[in-house]
């Protein structure tokens, strides 16, 4: 077979329909190629990975009509912070549950980081400029977020410079002190990484975090109606509608490449061959390139920072099946996101187990719940649960790490730890193996300031661009990077159409 | 004595000494030394010019066992010495060796080297800077594996025109048939030798390479076979002379290898060294194909010339001018050579001189006589290299002198 499609998609995770939809929509006769039964990815199934989805970028919203397709926001999710003294609600920029100076203190520094996070934003939604030949490369790329940051008037960009680099431990401690509602920023500013709150760089995660989100401002979650099958199925609609074909249990083995150093097709596991002049990988950037291209189509320094890339995978996700809500939580309760660590002191406490690869006594939790026909089932997230854990991940450990968490919810909720009546524990090694998930690592590989913007999937790639001419990489792996945003997959296929990669 | 402070002797103090040390220490009138790679190498043992004569009329054994030397064996390596180096390296078959450059993703030249292939699956590389992590960077994901094997392989260059006579006085049959670039595996005082037609001189000459502990008998029986036909042993200078008239480029002298520069732009391409000649496109994807295929279409901003100047006086560190007022250029290496009669040197010229603008190029040469400078401008022409290679590098079978 050969010319079968003018574009290949490899992973139906939501980025890879958001670019195969793209695609579709510029006249492109597409075919999406999915390992699993299922399309989504993460948020693929009925009970997705990413429990707590954010909205799809506003931008891609309209561009792919998604509307149409039946996708909606809801208000922006609230988060409840639990496991100091009292009950911590925040709303944006409102906290409550905290004294008044605090909560005077929390609005102002909401307001200051939704500023920062805005001058960041302009970032996200365009291919940042290379990262390559040297100084003026660098200088250049710098200029342009330099410019967006001067923006900011003058006094916000000293200030901006100086905690962009810092950690969100110090600019918490300055700023409001530590606490349940600190914790619920670390959280933010460290969820899904190998980083710390007391780690450089907290600040630009943290900022980077509130900038990715969608329609409902800087810092706020806007969170689909539905969840994120509701996601899954607006972008499945929007591809098929524009007549690119999904197909299933369609695991990808080889991507192919012609004397002429061009990508031409890919094999599948079967054995089948499917031909077309442009392809992008929505899987991770070391699988792409390391096991579906291969190191001989690439030079050794790419390999080698394929091999160095940052990518081990800090978060376990529990399901945890209730008979009925103990007293503590009420079902109103459960249309929050939850965070359940205190202060930041216990999520750095739980980061510095899992640096040197051990489970940590007390992990940070942030959970959400459901009904379901026999009670409730929660979707936790559990900090720090590193895929290179010590010994290797066994079901002894799934148990371990499954008891403390429990601890820590009974510790914070009176009563809940009697009415578990199942705990199911998904490692990040489980995550690899399931999803083709290098590191289990929530954002593809790390995202830090050495993964970031011209640096994203590393340093001398051409963020969507593989060297193999008519090879695109399009998951949370490329510029701007992990959770739900959909811009990788758009920037990417993007990227593509400038190129006139088909024809 | 507390046992615990006494230092374990875990590295050998200072400069380390060759299998041949011994023997050269003998000869060293000098007592000239020179650090190559951690070794103790012979900078000149009696005059640079003797030796150097010898070279060209006699025979003379130079030590490189400090050489950087590495084993690529498995099923893989001829895939992963292909994947590295600019040429194709499935068209070398086992027995052969070949000058080979490798480069980096830029298209900038890491080294260059000789490249021993000693079977279908077993490849011996030579080269000046240590390469094995970058060997095995290029190697992983490969069935293969890449050892380090500068300090287990002792080796001497044997070279000039009476070298075939004095191994045909040692009984050895393969030099009637070994052509240029060929590898033999014989035995010389009973011990195994890899024997290999290859130099740095321009001349005939061989290459030998042996186990440390076999490594003095090997010498003394060629060094004592070789007394009837001049044989004598050579310091760095002699053969620094040798490799110049020869055509061969040093790294660190010539050009910086891409890993080992500290400023940007400073490290070379194929194009601007003029090694082109040893890049092929008609092969699969090797390291830094892809920026080289861009480079090869655009003139290089500066190119290393063969240049030959007026005179006498080597031009050392020289400048080269255009016109005498504009410089435009350096010299890297520089020698009056008394085989060919000529002033010789290697110079850097930015484009476009010596690519387009070839007339009207001088050099600055300083003269120190008796404490006092003397400036000298002096013509440069731009020629071909090498500047001397003999009929007798590769007439097969080689003969007497
Ligand atoms: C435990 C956990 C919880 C998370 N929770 C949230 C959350 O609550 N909110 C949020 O916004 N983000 C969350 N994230 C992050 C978010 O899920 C990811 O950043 C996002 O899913 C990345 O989307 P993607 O489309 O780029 O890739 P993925 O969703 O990973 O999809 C990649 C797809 O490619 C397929 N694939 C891979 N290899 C092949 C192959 N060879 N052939 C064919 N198909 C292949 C995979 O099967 C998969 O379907 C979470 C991540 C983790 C690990």
């Amino acid at each position: 077979m050969s010319g079968d499609f003018d574009a290949i998609v490899i992973g139906a995770g939501h980025n890879g329909l958001v670019a195969a939809a793209r695609l579709a929509k510029e006249g492109k006769r597409v075919v999406v190629l999915e390992t699993s039964p299922v399309v989504g990815g993460l948020l693929g199934g009925s009970d997705p990975v990413a429990a707590m989805p954010f909205g799809i970028h506003p931008k891609i919203h309209s561009g792919l009509g998604l509307a149409r397709h039946g996708l909606r926001y809801g208000a922006p999710m609230k988060t409840l912070s639990l496991g100091g003294e009292g009950r911590v609600e925040i709303d944006g920029a409102v906290a409550r549950g905290v004294s008044q100076a605090m909560a005077a203190n929390y609005a102002d520094l909401h307001r200051k980081l939704a500023r920062y996070s805005g001058a960041l934003a302009r970032m996200l939604t365009k291919a940042p400029p290379r990262f390559r030949d040297g100084v003026v490369g660098d200088m250049l790329t710098m200029a342009q977020l330099g410019l967006s940051i001067r923006g900011l008037g003058k006094a916000d960009m000293r200030d901006m410079l100086r905690i962009i680099l810092s950690n969100v431990w110090d600019l918490c401690e300055d700023e409001i002190g530590d606490g349940p509602l600190a914790a619920a920023l670390a959280m933010d500013a460290t969820l899904g990484g190998g980083i710390g709150p007391r780690s450089p760089g907290t600040v630009l995660t943290l900022l980077y975090r509130m900038a990715s989100t969608g329609s409902g401002g800087a810092g706020q979650r806007s969170t689909p109606v539905g969840g994120a099958a509701a996601v899954v199925s607006a972008l499945v609609k929007a591809a098929e509608t524009s007549g690119a074909a999904i197909r299933t249990s369609a695991p990808v083995a080889r991507i192919l490449v012609d004397d002429n150093d061009r990508a031409i097709g890919v094999a599948l596991e079967n054995g089948e061959e499917i031909r077309a002049p442009l392809i992008l990988s929505n899987a991770t950037p070391r699988r792409t390139l390391l096991d579906l291209l291969g190191p001989q189509h690439l030079n050794a320094e790419d390999v080698a920072r394929l091999r160095h890339m940052a990518t081990n995978g800090m978060v376990a996700r529990l399901d945890l099946d209730l008979a009925e809500l103990p007293a503590g939580l009420t079902e109103a309760d459960l249309a929050h996101r939850i965070v359940v660590a205190g202060d930041m002191r216990q999520v750095e406490r739980a980061f510095n187990a899992a640096k040197y690869g051990e489970l940590p006594a007390v992990p940070a939790v942030e959970f959400t719940g459901r009904k379901t026909e026999n009670g409730w089932r929660l979707a936790a997230l559990a900090q720090f649960a590193p895929s290179d854990l010590k010994g290797g991940w066994s079901k002894a450990k799934k148990d371990r790490l499954a008891k403390s968490v429990i601890k820590v919810l009974d510790g914070a909720i009176p009563g809940f730890g009697g009415k578990i009546t199942g705990a199911e524990v998904r490692s990040p090694t489980d995550l690899e193996a399931t999803y083709g998930l290098t590191g289990g690592h929530w954002h593809h590989g790390e995202l830090r300031i050495d993964q970031m913007l011209m640096m994203r999937p590393f340093a001398g790639a051409a963020q969507y661009r593989m060297p193999v001419a008519g090879l695109y990489l399009c998951g949370a792996g490329a510029h701007p990077g992990g959770d739900i945003s959909g811009l990788p997959g758009w920037n990417a296929a993007g990227q593509a159409i400038k190129d006139g990669g088909a024809q | 004595m507390n046992k615990a402070l006494t230092p374990r002797p875990q590295m050998p103090m200072g400069v380390l000494k060759t299998p041949f040390h011994e023997r050269m220490d003998a000869e060293n009138f000098q007592q000239s030394w020179m650090n190559w790679n951690g070794y103790a190498s012979p900078g000149v043992l009696d005059t640079a010019e003797f030796e150097y004569f010898a070279i060209r009329n006699q025979a003379t054994l130079f030590d490189i066992s400090p050489m950087c030397k590495f084993r690529i064996k498995g099923p893989d390596a001829e895939a992963v010495m292909n994947r590295m180096m600019t040429r194709d390296i499935r068209k070398q078959k086992p027995g052969r060796v070949s000058y080979v450059i490798w480069c980096d993703e830029d298209g900038n030249v890491v080294d260059d080297g000789t490249l021993f292939r000693r079977s279908e699956d077993e490849f011996l590389l030579f080269c000046q800077e240590p390469q094995l992590l970058w060997i095995k960077d290029v190697a992983w994901g490969f069935d293969v594996e890449a050892t380090e094997v500068t300090h287990d392989l002792a080796g001497f260059a044997f070279q000039g025109p009476t070298t075939a006579a004095t191994l045909r006085d040692l009984k050895i049959r393969d030099v009637e048939e070994m052509r240029a670039f060929d590898i033999r595996d014989i035995k010389i005082a009973g011990k195994r030798v890899m024997i290999s037609r290859t130099g740095f001189t321009g001349d005939l000459g061989y290459e030998l390479v042996m186990a440390p502990k076999d490594a003095l008998a090997v010498w003394d029986a060629v060094y004592a076979a070789g007394q009837r036909r001049g044989a004598r042993i050579i310091g760095n200078e002699a053969l620094e002379m040798a490799r110049i008239e020869a055509g061969f480029l040093l790294p660190r002298v010539d050009f910086i290898s891409s890993q080992t520069n500290l400023r940007v732009n400073r490290a070379r391409t194929p194009y601007e060294i003029g090694l082109d000649w040893l890049v092929t496109f008609d092969k699969p994807h090797f390291n830094g194909k892809r920026a080289l295929q861009r480079l090869a279409g655009v003139a290089p901003k500066r190119k290393l010339f063969a240049i030959e100047i007026s005179r006498d006086k080597a031009a050392h560190h020289a400048l080269v001018y255009h016109r005498k007022t504009r410089e435009v250029g350096f010299v890297t290496s520089a020698l009056w050579s008394a085989t060919t009669k000529r002033n010789i040197a290697y110079a850097w010229l930015e484009a476009p001189f010596g690519q387009i603008e070839k007339d009207d190029l001088w050099v600055e040469i300083y003269l120190q006589r008796e404490i006092e400078w003397q400036r000298r401008m002096e013509r440069v022409q731009i020629v071909e290299r090498p500047f001397f290679v003999h009929k007798r590098r590769t007439a097969t079978p080689p003969l007497n002198f």
